[in-house]
């Protein structure tokens, strides 16, 4: 490091190719990043999910064992890895341009996506009515919000879906819209990536308990 | 320069002025735990100066050596050596490897469990002196269950002999501390730490909660007498011999947020036997002394007042 | 299940009353008359003027990297000033209420602020100064220099950019409106577990903590997403990543902090929100709760948060003192590598914020090892600022001077955090005032870290240089009274007094506690000659080169000063690291570009600002539990966000002969260049 280069006949010094960058890349890598913090949003709950759920923490009330149910989580698997089927289909459809193909690939991933949160949303009523709410125990709190974080995440992708489907239809493809529909895969597969965790480590071998 | 180098001297004197009114308690321990922090303490900071000081020379040398003014060797381009770069890396390493040790060493020795400091001292040949902690909202519960007497804001022990302490909280998190004598360790609400501490000489030291704990906190000393084991036995004693007494009822009345402007002591003989252990259960089931609005807001105006204490939400 | 409060609550106003506004209270009403006198003459003076449209075309509406981070320097200092004024209500508190003997005036049974005060005034300070002062100035330098120094338009994200910034805004606006409106949290920054639970904290103090916290942090996030996807996607042809500035290494390495623990501590913050508003039990003591979760999760975060504020500077003086030291920085392979180091291990090692907790000597011990190990990289970086000082030819400009004096600092607190990380030492010193006055050294090398840079940036983005002789006397007050306030304070810490005293039982310590109070009426001093010396430069307008110190070294110094809003006409290319230096080196350095090409420019938009104000009515709706306010405006931020993207603004291209107009004029227009009004395009081809 102690030589300096020197500048040659044929040294650039400016460049006014290099100007304008790929849009669609670019978006995807800040998405990436983006993803990256939500993983991190699920370990920490995650990991209070394995702090709260000692016998110490269920307060005399229902432990993992009671509060799932391995078929029904089950089923749930099948139904959300449908629906990234569903949209992994859009996305070949995408690539041959055919925007028919894209918003059908799309709707049957959301209704499947709405049949999957609903029947969280109904587990969740189930407890609660048997008295097993969230407030009942640190275990059910955190037991509820690694849920219901999880199905937050999934209602809003299913709300960006269906902005897509309107974009879709107004705007056709346009770079932006290709952006958001490739992000949004990544938004989505990642969701049922976070389930199938949740359903292995909570469904079925019951946290740390 | 010359702010430079008034700078350079600055620090040092202020530190001297600093000694001569005051002296630091830290450096006069008299518990065998105290001691053993005060040795590590030396010891980390001497190993620690052997790079610390040369460090500190050269950022006074090198910017006043190499100012334009003074037209020493310049060497425009130069900004790679292998061997310096090695020895960056390589003194703190071997600085640090050697701290590493010595932090090991010395958290067993003041490991307030169960310190290596008290190994082989006079007290471990003698049954240790138990004192179970309470913290409430803001006075310290002392009591000794072999004894069957509790007290306030008191702690008296025997000198030479070896002190355990459990301790936990009735409400939120308090650090207990003597500074000459005990290492400091946390006791919190529905869980039990341990300290363990053994005195040489008699005295009375200061203890104080160091970990915030909401407005009263500021008041939260208590005083730790220090006493030889005769006038500790006649002191048990007298306290033995107090009507009052510490019961269950007695003492959730009495762990009621309370404000104990100068750390007026108590006594009781007979406290509950299940004190502690019924403390730390009502923690974890949830029984809180939620402070009142008027002790939050303006503490200083209940000084003298009796406090009309609300009753404990299970 | 919404936890009822018992409180009197009506559905239009929630919790809040008449009675929550403080008027009885002399000193706040005092601060509030003296906001409202300075606020409205800025108002008045924006008015009559006729700078509003101004001030909505050219700031708030920007979405200008540069601009941005102007903003966000503005913000940190006035927080900054903010903590400063906390911080001189504390000191002067506890040199009053010293001893059983001392008076008591305002209502307070000793000094002046009852316990329930002074308790507000630390928490707030703490919070403000780290998460609102500090963060928001390094995140706005980070803004203006990394696209400069890497030769990019502007950062990855424009539009997003301006969300961060006024998402940050927007928790700074909340933690003022808690002086006026209510109160503030009393269990300290960290929030101290369970004393920040319900039933030891049933007003809206902690919600506001927590709710301030939140929305900032948020933008932390989002900031730190684009800084990466800058760094990562943005340089200029020939920017490999070895000839990157070491400034943007260390925004990179903060980044990457920045994306990976804001999470943790938004689930901290979200889980004690549920307990605080629905009743969940996660950090409660009953209900198998476990606040210990709380104080891990936090300082998970909390560590790693150290190291993302002292990283930029370590960055700014890389940058400063090769500069004054006209040589090229020693050991650049390694300064990257400790960077990272230090990020990495900052992981490791959050426990050693509770030694006392109770933990095995094992666990104390490793995490005691582990804290040691991070003054391993940081030795190095002092080793390697030192032997670029060696053989230089270096000259005391302000910018180095506070470059030496963080340097000494960092020394200081380096010295002092590694005695605390061994536990025979932190069981004696924990919690006390030694652990502030650590940490102080450290904060304040953040600090100096951040006057440095404006020193040494301002010319870059003003035109012109801050006067030096105000600066020299600012820079000497403020070391001098740092030296005065922080030193003695590792005295009383060995004598044992223990921090957050509003309260000082021991008589004592009477006379360090004197001392620290005459270092706090020289920072006032201080205070005063940074405002002069703003002041006196905007005055005097002498214009500074584009390379304003004559030895600049990196990118930023290549292009005009001050810098027009399209930062470089032409994307240079990068032939070496120190590309400036090196372009000297072979009398390259004057050579402008001579033909220009269109450039791509994002246009302004006004939905940012308007979610962070409705991120604010967000939090203020929460926090007084006036639900309709904060469904309102969450669904507000959903509507705008959704609205934005059916927006087919494309941005503009500004034309080849405007760049050459532009490039030709000797001098810019003074400030930041204003931009050409222009219709936006609605289409762009695919490039
Ligand atoms: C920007 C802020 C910042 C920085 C950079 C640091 C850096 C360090 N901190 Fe500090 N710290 C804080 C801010 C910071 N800290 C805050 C805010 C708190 C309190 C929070 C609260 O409770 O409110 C705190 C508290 C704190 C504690 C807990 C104290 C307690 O509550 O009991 C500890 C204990 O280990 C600690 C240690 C360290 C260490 C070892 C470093 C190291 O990174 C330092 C490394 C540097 C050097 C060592 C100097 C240079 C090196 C050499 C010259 C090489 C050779 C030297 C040796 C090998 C010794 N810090
Ligand atoms: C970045 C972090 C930061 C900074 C810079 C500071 C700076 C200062 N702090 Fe603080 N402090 C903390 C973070 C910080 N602090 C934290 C985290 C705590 C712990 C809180 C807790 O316990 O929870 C704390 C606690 C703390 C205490 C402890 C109270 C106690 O527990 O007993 C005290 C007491 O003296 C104190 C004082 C000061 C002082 C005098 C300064 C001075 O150095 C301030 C110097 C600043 C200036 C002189 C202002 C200069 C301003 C300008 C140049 C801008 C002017 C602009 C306009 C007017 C627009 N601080
Ligand atoms: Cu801290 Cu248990
Ligand atoms: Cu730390």
């Amino acid at each position: 490091m102690a030589t300096i280069a020197k500048a040659g006949p044929n040294t650039r010094l400016w460049n006014a190719e290099a100007d304008e960058h790929d849009t669609i890349s670019t978006r995807t890598f800040g998405f990436w990043l983006y993803m990256l913090s939500d993983a991190l949003i699920f370990t920490g709950i995650f990991a209070s999910y394995a702090v709260l759920s000692t016998p110490m923490n269920l307060a005399g009330g229902p432990g993992p064992a009671q509060v799932t149910n391995a078929v029904e989580g089950f089923w749930q698997t099948l139904i959300i890895l449908g629906s990234v089927f569903a949209y992994s289909q859009a996305t070949v459809a995408l690539k041959n341009g055919s925007k028919a193909g894209v918003a059908a690939g799309i709707l049957v991933a959301m209704v499947l996506g709405v049949a999957f949160v609903s029947m969280g949303w109904h587990d969740l009523a189930a407890l609660t009515a048997q008295g097993n709410g969230y407030s009942r125990s640190a275990y059910l709190s955190i037991f509820f919000t690694l849920i219901a974080t999880h199905g937050l995440h999934m209602g809003i992708g299913i709300l960006w879906m269906l902005i897509m489907l309107v974009q879709i239809v107004r705007f056709g493809f346009t770079a932006d819209v290709v952006a958001r529909l490739l992000n949004l895969r990544m938004f989505w597969q990642f969701q049922a990536t976070i389930w199938v965790i949740v359903y292995v480590y909570v469904y079925l071998l019951g946290g740390t308990a | 320069m010359r702010f430079l180098r008034h700078f350079a001297l600055c620090a040092p004197l202020l530190l001297l002025a600093g000694c001569s009114t005051v002296d630091f308690a830290l450096f006069h321990p008299v518990g065998r735990v105290a001691e053993a922090e005060y040795h590590y303490t030396l010891l980390l900071v001497g190993v620690m100066m052997i790079v610390i000081l040369p460090t500190f020379l050269l950022m006074v040398i090198f910017p006043l050596r190499y100012r334009k003014s003074r037209n020493a060797t310049y060497t425009p381009n130069w900004s790679h050596s292998t061997v310096i770069e090695i020895l960056a890396w390589g003194v703190p390493f071997a600085i640090t490897a050697v701290l590493i040790h010595y932090s090991f060493v010395g958290v067993y020795a003041v490991n307030p469990y169960n310190p290596d400091a008290l190994d082989g001292s006079p007290g471990s040949a003698l049954p240790p002196i138990k004192v179970d902690v309470i913290t409430t909202d803001w006075q310290w519960f002392f009591i000794y269950p072999d004894q069957h007497i509790a007290t306030i804001d008191d702690l008296v022990v025997p000198v030479g002999r070896r002190v355990d302490l459990r301790l936990t909280s009735t409400s939120v998190m308090n650090g207990f501390y003597i500074p000459r004598v005990a290492p400091m360790v946390d006791a919190m609400p529905g869980m039990r730490t341990k300290d363990s501490f053994e005195v040489d000489q008699p005295g009375t030291f200061e203890g104080f909660s160091t970990d915030f704990s909401g407005a009263g906190f500021s008041w939260m000393q208590f005083s730790t007498r220090v006493v030889s084991q005769a006038e500790f036995d006649a002191w048990t004693k007298t306290v033995q011999a107090n009507p009052k007494t510490l019961p269950y009822a007695t003492f959730t009345q009495l762990a009621h947020p309370t404000v104990n402007f100068g750390a007026k002591p108590a006594y009781f003989s007979a406290p509950d036997p299940e004190l502690f252990n019924k403390v730390v259960m009502d923690a974890m089931n949830g029984v809180v002394y939620p402070v009142p609005d008027s002790l939050t807001k303006s503490v200083s105006s209940n000084e003298g007042k009796a406090l009309v204490p609300a009753p404990a939400s299970p | 299940m919404q936890v009822d409060l018992q409180d009197p609550w009506s559905p239009l106003f929630g919790r809040l009353t008449l009675d929550s506004i403080p008027y009885d209270n002399p000193i706040i009403v005092g601060t509030f008359l003296g906001a409202a006198t300075i606020g409205l003459i800025v108002v008045a003076a924006v008015l009559y003027y006729k700078k509003l449209p101004y001030l909505w075309r050219e700031w708030l509406t920007t979405v200008d990297h540069k601009k941005i981070g102007v903003m966000y320097i503005i913000l940190g200092l006035v927080m900054l000033f903010r903590g400063f004024v906390d911080g001189l209500m504390m000191r002067t508190q506890q040199v009053m209420a010293v001893g059983p003997d001392s008076p008591g005036v305002l209502g307070a049974q000793h000094g002046f602020l009852p316990p329930f005060h002074f308790d507000q005034v630390y928490s707030a300070h703490g919070t403000i100064m780290l998460i609102f002062a500090a963060t928001p100035i390094m995140a706005g330098l980070g803004n203006i220099i990394v696209p400069l120094q890497i030769g990019a338009r502007d950062m990855a994200y424009p539009y997003l950019n301006a969300v961060s910034l006024w998402l940050t805004t927007a928790g700074a606006a909340l933690i003022m409106l808690s002086l006026f409106v209510g109160e503030f949290s009393n269990a300290a920054w960290v929030g101290l577990m369970p004393l920040a639970e319900l039933p030891y904290n049933p007003g809206v103090g902690v919600d506001y903590w927590m709710w301030a916290i939140q929305l900032s942090s948020l933008g932390t996030t989002f900031n730190a997403i684009n800084i990466i996807a800058t760094i990562v996607k943005m340089r200029a042809p020939g920017m490999t990543w070895f000839r990157m500035p070491v400034f943007t290494w260390v925004n990179l390495s903060t980044s990457i902090i920045g994306l990976t623990a804001f999470p943790v501590l938004g689930v901290a913050l979200s889980l004690l929100t549920a307990d605080r508003y629905l009743g969940t039990d996660f950090f409660t003591v009953g209900h198998g709760g476990n606040f210990m979760l709380y104080i891990d999760l936090f300082w998970i975060w909390g560590h790693p948060e150290v190291y993302f504020l002292i990283l930029p500077p370590f960055g700014i003086f890389s940058e400063i003192v090769p500069t004054f030291s006209e040589k090229p920085l020693f050991g650049y392979l390694t300064m990257v590598a400790a960077s990272f180091a230090i990020a990495g291990i900052g992981w490791s090692v959050w426990a050693h914020h509770f030694f006392t907790m109770g933990m095995g000597p094992d666990l104390n011990g490793y995490f005691s090892s582990a804290t040691m190990l991070v003054g391993i990289p940081t030795g190095v970086k002092i080793f390697n600022w030192l032997f670029t000082m060696y053989r230089g030819r270096i000259t005391f400009t302000t910018p180095m001077l506070w470059a030496v004096m963080g340097i000494f600092l960092l020394l200081f607190g380096g010295f002092t955090g590694m005695m605390l990380s061994a536990p025979a030492i932190n069981y004696t010193v924990h919690d006390s005032v030694f652990v502030i006055a650590h940490f102080h050294c450290m904060v304040l090398v953040v600090a100096v870290g951040a006057f440095a840079a404006v020193a040494y940036w301002w010319p870059k983005v003003f035109g012109f240089k801050l006067d030096e002789r105000n600066g020299q006397f600012f820079f000497w007050t403020f070391t001098l009274a740092s030296i005065v306030v922080f030193v003695p304070m590792f005295g009383l810490g060995l004598e044992g007094e223990t921090r957050r005293l509003d309260y000082v039982f021991n008589p004592q310590w009477r006379p360090l506690l004197i001392a620290e109070e005459v270092g706090i009426v020289l920072y006032c001093i201080s205070v005063f000659y940074f405002l002069k010396m703003i002041y006196v430069s905007l005055r005097d307008r002498v214009p500074a080169g584009d390379d304003a110190w004559g030895t600049g070294r990196t990118l930023e110094w290549m292009t005009h000063t001050p810098v027009p809003f399209y930062n470089f006409a032409v994307t240079p290319q990068i032939n070496a690291l120190d590309e400036l230096a090196w372009r000297r080196e072979n009398g390259l350095d004057k050579v402008k570009p001579q033909t220009f090409v269109p450039i791509h420019m994002p246009s302004n938009t006004a939905v940012p600002v308007i979610i962070g104000a409705m991120a604010m009515a967000l939090g203020f709706g929460m926090i007084w539990r006036i639900w309709w306010m904060a469904g309102a405006a969450l669904l507000a931020i959903v509507v705008a966000v959704i609205a934005r993207s059916f927006d087919k603004n494309q941005g503009y291209i500004l034309t080849a002969e405007e760049i050459a107009k532009f490039e030709s004029k000797t001098e810019l227009a003074s400030m930041i260049a204003e931009q050409p009004k222009r219709t936006p395009l609605d289409h762009v081809e695919a490039h």
